[in-house]
């Protein structure tokens, strides 16, 4: 098979067509840059780089924004002001908190809310006004320029925010102490409104991003099946799901959802999704579905797959190892794409080691060609 | 109604998560002179459990363990006042913490929760907690379990970190360490010499619960 572009084998494959190698890409929101990067690059691994196709306008809500000292914390603390009531969140901000990319602190922490908009049942209101309030409006310049900055280097995402239920259940109401669980529990009729004004506040922006140079639609959805359970999953995220691949789709794009979590218990219902691509499935030890098992599972979902920190953490020998545990799950590697996180607590020597694996990856996979590559390591 | 019929319908409360309910029927049971002590023993604890069974078997999730322990602090709160004396002998104490650069804290309070109702004394440092605070307040407190959370990989090592602050200030032997967390694995906590890895919160309870059970136990 001719030499593919980084390109043309991460799209491929991601449209469930053959490719020469198994596509092998860091994400930008999580990637460092160096010479073992370069190296890398320049060796086999792409990018991929998400960004919006929209910009918000909040109307008749007054927002204010200042530092403050709490509880000898300093706080960014924000004050939405709206005809119906007040609400406000405050954030912990790591240094480095917006001198790079995606408002990451040095660690690659993204800030800490310590108090969320949602605290009582009254705010529910106030968040709605908020919600019934924000319009999207297109604005394609950040892909186009992504696109035309990475060439061939890579795909180009647009990032949708949290579904709706999630939107409410790790941003606004928040499962610190489980209170999202208890609100849900004790103020039902108040969250479900909430998150039925969200669902169509968004419908709008679903159709921007649909119609945007993007590749792929991205949800930023973080779903870890134990905090979304299968009740949940299966009342709020499927309809979702199904209502933005109607959109996606008519445009001829792809629908991706974040799930890193352990999504076990999910299975059977992400098989129910109409979502093209299962993005940052992490095997175990983070995760609790193999890869293979997930393959099978989702007959026709594409995965794009992470690679657990901690097994970085244990340094270069249990990369290689998962790196190739993970060939032989999924062996002959159709409908996968290896995407990594390569910040941080990845070293240059891990990351040159998950190369000198990946580089080698031709499919279609087989266990010779995968004792080939373990061989040739040992070296 | 009688008083097992009380009994038996705040136990049912829990198990179906009922708020309301809950608090309706402790205040009720009280006026109808129910034992303070066999509403919490022999009702609402036995409740949990049940709660803690469907856990196991799947049939609940996590959420559902959460509100039933939120159900039952509703009862506890209108039961507690009544009860004379000192109450029942705590099982053991615990210090529990979400390590430094880490705020979450969800399974650690379930945990938390979950301690509490099976009688243990729980000290909760609350999360982003320092090596040098978790030491000290072991120091301070000399529980018999450590708990130590972390969500994070890269806050992971502060485990570590502490159990070797334990070490060097001649503790470790003192009390066990149990940990937790998604990214944490049984390698893991054997790399850094935890006594335990908590596979879920029930789980690691039943270990603690285990640990102070044992003869030779150390509080």
């Amino acid at each position: 098979m001719v030499e593919m572009t980084r390109r043309e084998r991460i799209l491929k494959a991601s449209h469930r067509e053959k490719v020469d190698r198994l596509p092998f890409f860091h994400n930008w929101r999580h990637m460092q840059t160096g010479w073992a990067e370069r190296e890398a690059r320049n060796r086999v691994m792409g990018i991929s780089w998400a960004r919006p196709s929209y910009v918000t306008k909040i109307h008749d809500v007054d927002i204010s924004e200042q530092w403050l000292k709490k509880d000898g914390q300093t706080v960014y603390h924000r004050v939405f002001t709206t005809p119906v009531g007040t609400v406000y969140q405050d954030e912990m901000r790591a240094p480095g908190t917006g001198q790079w990319h995606g408002m990451r602190s040095w660690n690659d922490i993204t800030p800490w809310c310590t108090a969320r908009l949602i605290k009582e049942p009254e705010d529910y209101k106030v968040v709605k006004f908020i919600v019934e309030h924000t319009e999207y409006i297109a604005d394609y310049f950040p892909l186009e320029q992504a696109k035309d900055w990475l060439g061939d280097e890579g795909v180009v995402m647009d990032v949708q925010p949290h579904q709706p239920m999630q939107t409410l259940m790790i941003d606004w109401v928040g499962s610190e102490g489980g209170r999202f669980f208890i609100h849900h529990a004790r103020y039902l009729d108040l969250v479900e409104d909430l998150c039925q004004a969200i669902a169509k506040s968004r419908e709008p922006m679903y159709e921007i991003g649909a119609k945007s140079p993007a590749d792929v639609i991205w949800c930023g959805d973080n779903i870890d099946g134990v905090l979304v359970n299968p009740r949940l999953y299966e009342k709020y995220f499927l309809p979702e799901y199904e209502k933005m691949a109607r959109i996606c789709h008519k445009h001829g794009k792809l629908l991706a959802s974040h799930m890193d979590g352990r999504v076990g218990v999910l299975k059977d219902l992400i098989a129910r999704t109409p979502l093209d691509i299962i993005e940052a499935l992490h095997p175990p030890p983070l995760g609790d579905l193999s890869i293979g098992e997930a393959l099978k599972a989702w007959p026709d979902k594409v995965i794009w797959v992470g690679f657990p920190g901690s097994v970085y953490t244990m340094g270069p020998k249990a990369t290689r190892e998962h790196a190739l545990n993970l060939l032989r799950d999924v062996i002959p590697g159709e409908r996968l794409c290896l995407e990594v996180s390569t910040e941080n607590i990845v070293s240059n020597e891990n990351l040159l080691t998950l190369t000198s694996v990946l580089e080698n990856a031709e499919l279609p996979l087989t266990a010779a060609k995968i004792d080939r590559i373990e061989k040739a390591l040992k070296r | 109604m009688s008083e097992n019929k009380y009994l038996a319908a705040l136990k049912e409360s829990i198990v179906a998560l009922d708020f309301a309910g809950v608090v309706k029927l402790a205040k009720e049971a009280i006026e109808a002179g129910v034992d303070p002590n066999k509403a919490i023993n022999e009702s609402m604890v036995p409740g949990m459990a049940i709660v803690g069974e469907k856990f196991e078997k799947g049939d609940y999730f996590l959420s559902e363990l959460v509100v039933a322990a939120e159900v039952m602090k509703e009862g506890l709160k209108v039961i507690t006042p009544y009860i004379k004396g000192e109450g029942a002998q705590k099982l053991g104490k615990v210090v529990i913490a979400t390590v430094e650069g880490d705020h979450h804290d969800l399974g650690k309070n379930i945990v938390t929760s979950l301690l509490r109702m099976q009688g243990f004394e729980v000290i909760d440092l609350g999360v982003d907690v320092a090596t040098e605070k978790i030491i000290g307040a072991v120091k301070e407190h000399q529980p018999s379990i450590l708990g130590m959370s972390a969500l994070l990989t890269l806050t992971m090592p502060k485990m570590g970190e502490v159990i070797k602050a334990l070490k060097a200030a001649s503790m470790r032997q003192k009390v066990k360490v149990i940990i937790g967390g998604t990214a944490i694995t049984q390698d893991f906590a054997a790399s850094i010499g935890a006594d335990h890895k908590a596979v879920n919160a029930l789980e690691g309870v039943k270990k603690c619960v285990e640990w102070v059970s044992s003869p030779g136990r150390r509080n």
